[in-house]
């Protein structure tokens, strides 16, 4: 049995709350200027999130009671159902528009390779903190996380979901950059990485695939197929001006001009609708919170948690970079979900959980320390 | 109970924590670098370039539906309205309002009492436009029809009525050479840098005075401004700019005489022209048969019905008026006189013997009449026709000076009529026949040039003018059809004044001997053209005949075996009243063959018009036209 440490409360760390929570209220009140008029049947989809973020708030709860180091003994049993859940979503899962990426349990949907980013965040924080001899990292000791993550790596890929399989190697790389590594191993692996690249998009991509990424480098010649989402992106974003249109009055948004307007694209409606200066409320607000989560990691009070929280830090930071620039036209359309702005179960679920993972670090920062 | 340790927990050391504090400080700076980037990228798109999206997104949103403008009315000298427009009502089909369509489409297609296969096509057609777009589905149905529609209109869900405004042809086919037909512009029109404001599917003149005048006429089509969402649904209306009708054209015909003169004309095929003698402004422009102007109507035209007018030995395509090129037979004696008198080859009363033909070089040229006219002046050559006396005129004045005084009567070029296509005609010189064919003039061509044949063409038109001329005294004017054009408020816009082209040549007195001549040959008894007097006003005329075929081809037969095409077009040309000329009247039959009996009685038929319109005769019913085969006393 657990006994509940007074202190523990006391270590609440409601900075990072207060920062959650204002990003999560923008995140609602934007989804229901999207969603008001869908006629979809069942319950309304803001509703829907605000159910989602009640569970995420009971996850959060779950999370923070227990010591994170617990996750030290549970990482490979959890890594070990995540492959399995990635297996059965392939395997027998929900073929949504060609892509084989859901499980379905009946009262929700269930999209693995969501949890999959948290779970390799904590597989890789476990392995690098127990093999961690303070001499760093060579390449071969780089060998059991680099497969660790290219097999939940290849099971998304195959869904296909190029997006969060790239988020894995994201994480992967930027946890492994922060770990002592030996600097020939650091030299190898840059020199590896960058020859790697032309091979996968020969040999890897679909050639569907391929074309997000020519016609990101080049929207306008296909201005009615690949091309459309990110110029109806850039149109929406753009004509929001300083002040916006106001709220609900986005006519890109409003009049279906913007594709996936709920989802990937749902930053596009909140600055078409709030103009320069809502964005740069959102964009501030965010990266706070994510700096804020750099804090928490470099004030734990272990390296387990220090490694952690950067993973979980890492999975955020490249969620929200990599979809605003796709929204804003920097990056090709690759569906990475913005965290607590698009909608979406599985990804607010495993978002909330992440966030919990560093309050419950926070708030252990000066415990059980000897 | 204490907690079960989890994992030994070992606190980072001092120098580790150095190191993971310079990591994170570098996370931390790649971090805010990223965060920067995207707020620079928000500046760029939102406020950078934030315009240029912003038209974009409105280009997204809005559409703009164009509403016709009602074309300009087209009116005659007296402000009566020729063509004016009504509204034209089109069942339309929005494929939004419908959740049910294949049952409305049935239903409509019952109380259309069209097949249903035939709206069920249009509707495909248009599949591919926005959906915002209405699709026609049968246009200018009739009264009955519409009020069968609104009647059922709860049950016709996304069907409506849609009101155009369409030409409306007061008097059918009248003047319809002159006046031209609209059509659908064309891909190549849409090129042309006058038709920049036009769009597909838009009505522009094809033809006439409804091409020329386009710019006045077609007025400024309204706008509506609508929202639609990607799918071309329509969201809301939001502004609407009314459409502004074009202006009012008035021409200088008159409605009355020119249906007197297509009246006329009705079974046969030819020209009339009738100009005001002093201004130019032509009263009559009627050219038959007529341009079936039903065939154009809603812009266009089958080709079955476009090939039958193409083939049709009457040419109803061809504005014969200005079109039309025919040699003038003996109304070029009128030329020749002129220039006879005015040259000082001949006296009035210098005279010729007539046998009924004149030998020269090793050619006998004849006159009409076999058997001689015996010894006849000035006077009684043009009276009577007598081709004779014009060989022998001609001989003397030779070909050069008479196309010097052709030339200066406005034939052998265009008149400078508004209208398209005109033609020139052709007055033959020595120097034409050396340039066009390499050849030396034979002087016996000179004699066929005298009398109106051989080389020499002319257009109805032009031959009015020339009367016109011959009996104003000697000013030659333009030709002008348009009096003014108006704004919808009435206010003058622009007014065409007659124009000059300057005095021809020979002196006002043999112009006076002329005129007298021209009146005995509708007054006196021996005249060509009598069947054309009116009791009334003192007309002068002259009549022709224009050889199609050389005469060896069809001699020896008889007038009724010759076929149609191959019989001589009739002419008569005229002015009145004689003492101060006003009108000049231009009859041309085609295959008419005797000027005073085929084109007589059409002449006669507008001045008796005119003459009633003024006053100077009372309108009497006349029984029937007094036209009973004359005597063949032409020529």
């Amino acid at each position: 049995m657990l006994r509940f440490d007074r202190r523990l409360l006391l270590n609440i760390d409601w900075v990072l709350i207060v920062a959650v929570l204002s990003v999560a209220l923008i995140g609602l009140v934007n989804l229901y200027s999207s969603t008001h008029l869908y006629t979809n049947a069942g319950l309304p989809l803001y509703l829907k999130e605000l159910t989602y973020y009640l569970f995420g708030a009971a996850i959060i709860l779950l999370v923070i009671s227990v010591d994170y180091r617990v996750l030290l003994s549970l990482n490979y049993p959890l890594y070990i159902a995540m492959i399995l859940l990635l297996l059965i979503a392939l395997l027998f899962g929900k073929n949504i528009s060609g892509a084989q990426r859901w499980i379905n349990l009946g009262f929700f949907r269930l999209q693995p390779s969501e949890p999959a980013k948290l779970i390799l965040v904590i597989t890789l924080a476990s392995y690098y903190y127990r093999k961690d001899t303070g001499k760093g990292f060579g390449l071969l000791d780089l060998a059991v996380p680099a497969l660790l993550t290219v097999l939940p790596f290849l099971l998304i890929a195959k869904q296909p979901d190029l997006g969060t399989g790239l988020l894995l190697i994201f994480i992967f790389a930027s946890m492994t950059m922060f770990i002592k590594l030996r600097r020939s191993t650091l030299a190898t692996l840059l020199c590896g990485g960058i020859s790697f690249i032309p091979i996968a998009w020969k040999f890897f991509l679909k050639p569907y695939q391929r074309q997000r990424v020519e016609t990101f480098l080049n929207p306008e010649n296909d201005p009615l197929g690949t091309g459309y989402h990110i110029i109806q992106s850039k149109i929406a974003v753009g004509s929001g001006l300083i002040f916006g249109k106001g709220y609900t009055q986005g006519t890109q948004g409003q009049l279906d001009f913007l594709p996936e307007r709920h989802t990937d694209f749902a930053f596009s409606v909140w600055a078409e609708e709030w103009g320069f200066l809502g964005s740069v409320v959102l964009v501030v607000c965010y990266f706070f919170m994510i700096l804020w989560g750099l804090n928490i990691a470099i004030s734990a009070r272990d390296k387990f948690g220090v490694l952690l929280a950067f993973g979980v830090v890492s999975l955020i930071f490249w969620q929200a970079f990599i979809n605003l620039a796709m929204v804003m036209g920097l990056l090709p359309v690759v569906g990475v979900p913005m965290p607590l702005i698009s909608f979406g179960g599985s990804s607010l679920l495993t978002n909330l959980a992440s966030l919990g993972l560093l309050m419950n670090i926070r708030m252990r920062r000066y415990m059980g320390t000897s | 109970m204490p907690p079960r340790p989890l994992a030994k927990i070992n606190k980072i050391d001092p120098v580790e924590l150095k190191m993971l504090k310079k990591r994170i400080d570098i996370a931390m700076a790649i971090i805010i670098f990223c965060a920067s980037l995207l707020l620079t990228r928000l500046w760029y798109l939102q406020i950078y370039r934030g315009d240029e999206y912003a038209k974009l997104a409105e280009r997204n949103r809005i559409r703009i539906q164009t509403i016709a403008a009602p074309r300009g009315n087209i009116l005659d000298r007296n402000g009566q309205p020729i063509i004016t427009n009504r509204p034209h009502f089109n069942v339309v089909w929005n494929r939004e309002d419908s959740p049910n369509p294949d049952e409305v489409i049935k239903d409509l297609a019952r109380i259309l009492n069209e097949d249903i296969s035939v709206l069920l096509d249009r509707i495909r057609a248009a599949s591919e436009n926005p959906r915002y777009m209405l699709t026609r589905l049968k246009e200018d149905i009739d009264w009955e029809t519409m009020a069968a529609i609104e009647n059922k209109k709860l049950s016709l869900p996304g069907v409506s009525i849609e009101v155009v405004p369409s030409r409306d042809y007061l008097y059918g086919d009248f003047a319809a050479h002159l006046i031209g037909y609209l059509g659908e512009i064309s891909p190549a029109e849409l090129e042309e840098s006058r038709y920049a404001t036009y769009s597909g599917g838009d009505q522009v003149g094809k033809q006439g005075v409804e091409k020329i005048f386009e710019e006045y006429l077609k007025g400024e089509k309204g706008r509506n401004y609508l929202e639609v969402d990607v799918h071309g649904f329509q969201q809301r209306q939001m502004q609407r700019q009314e459409p502004y009708p074009g202006n009012n054209l008035h021409l200088t015909l008159d409605i009355e005489l020119q249906r007197a003169a297509e009246e006329a004309m009705a079974d046969k095929a030819g020209a009339v022209v009738a100009m005001e003698v002093n201004t130019g402004k032509l009263l009559v422009m009627a050219s038959t048969p007529p341009l079936p102007l039903q065939e154009f109507s809603g812009g266009r035209i089958l080709s079955s019905a476009w090939d039958r007018l193409l083939n049709d030995p009457l040419n109803p395509l061809l504005n014969k008026t200005i079109q039309g090129q025919y040699p003038p037979g003996s109304t070029f004696k009128i030329v020749t006189a002129l220039a006879a008198i005015s040259e000082g080859v001949i006296t009035p009363e210098t005279t010729f013997f007539c046998s009924g033909g004149l030998h020269f070089g090793n050619r006998r040229y004849g006159c009409w009449k076999k058997g001689g006219h015996g010894t006849v002046n000035f006077q009684r050559a043009l009276t009577e026709s007598c081709d004779v006396y014009f060989y022998s005129v001609g001989q003397r004045l030779g070909v050069d000076n008479i196309a010097k005084y052709a030339n200066s009567l406005g034939l052998g070029k265009k008149t400078g009529i508004e209208l398209e296509h005109e033609k020139g005609g052709l007055i033959p010189s020595k120097a034409w026949k050396q340039q066009r064919l390499k050849q030396k003039w034979q002087d016996g061509e000179t004699l066929s040039v005298a009398i109106g044949q051989g080389y020499v063409s002319t257009t109805p038109l032009q031959l009015c003018r020339l009367t016109a001329a011959v009996a104003n005294g000697g000013t030659l004017y333009r030709p002008r059809m348009v009096h003014s054009i108006t704004a919808p408020d009435g206010k003058t816009l622009k007014t065409f004044d007659s124009v000059s082209e300057g005095k021809i040549l020979g002196s006002e007195n043999s112009l006076a001997l002329i005129r007298t001549a021209l009146v005995g040959v509708v007054n006196s008894a021996a005249g060509t053209a009598k069947v054309v007097a009116l009791p009334e006003v003192l007309i002068g005329g002259k009549t022709g005949t224009a050889q199609v075929v050389h005469l060896s081809q069809v001699s020896g037969m008889s007038e009724k075996d010759i076929p149609y095409k191959y019989r001589d077009h009739a002419w008569f040309t005229s002015f009145a009243p004689a003492e101060k000329p006003e009108i000049a009247v231009t009859v041309l039959v085609e295959h008419g063959r005797h000027g005073g009996s085929a084109a007589g009685p059409v002449a006669r038929a507008v001045f008796k018009k005119y003459f009633e319109l003024k006053g100077v005769i009372k309108p009497a019913p006349e029984a029937t036209t007094p036209v009973a085969a004359p005597d063949e006393k032409d020529e």
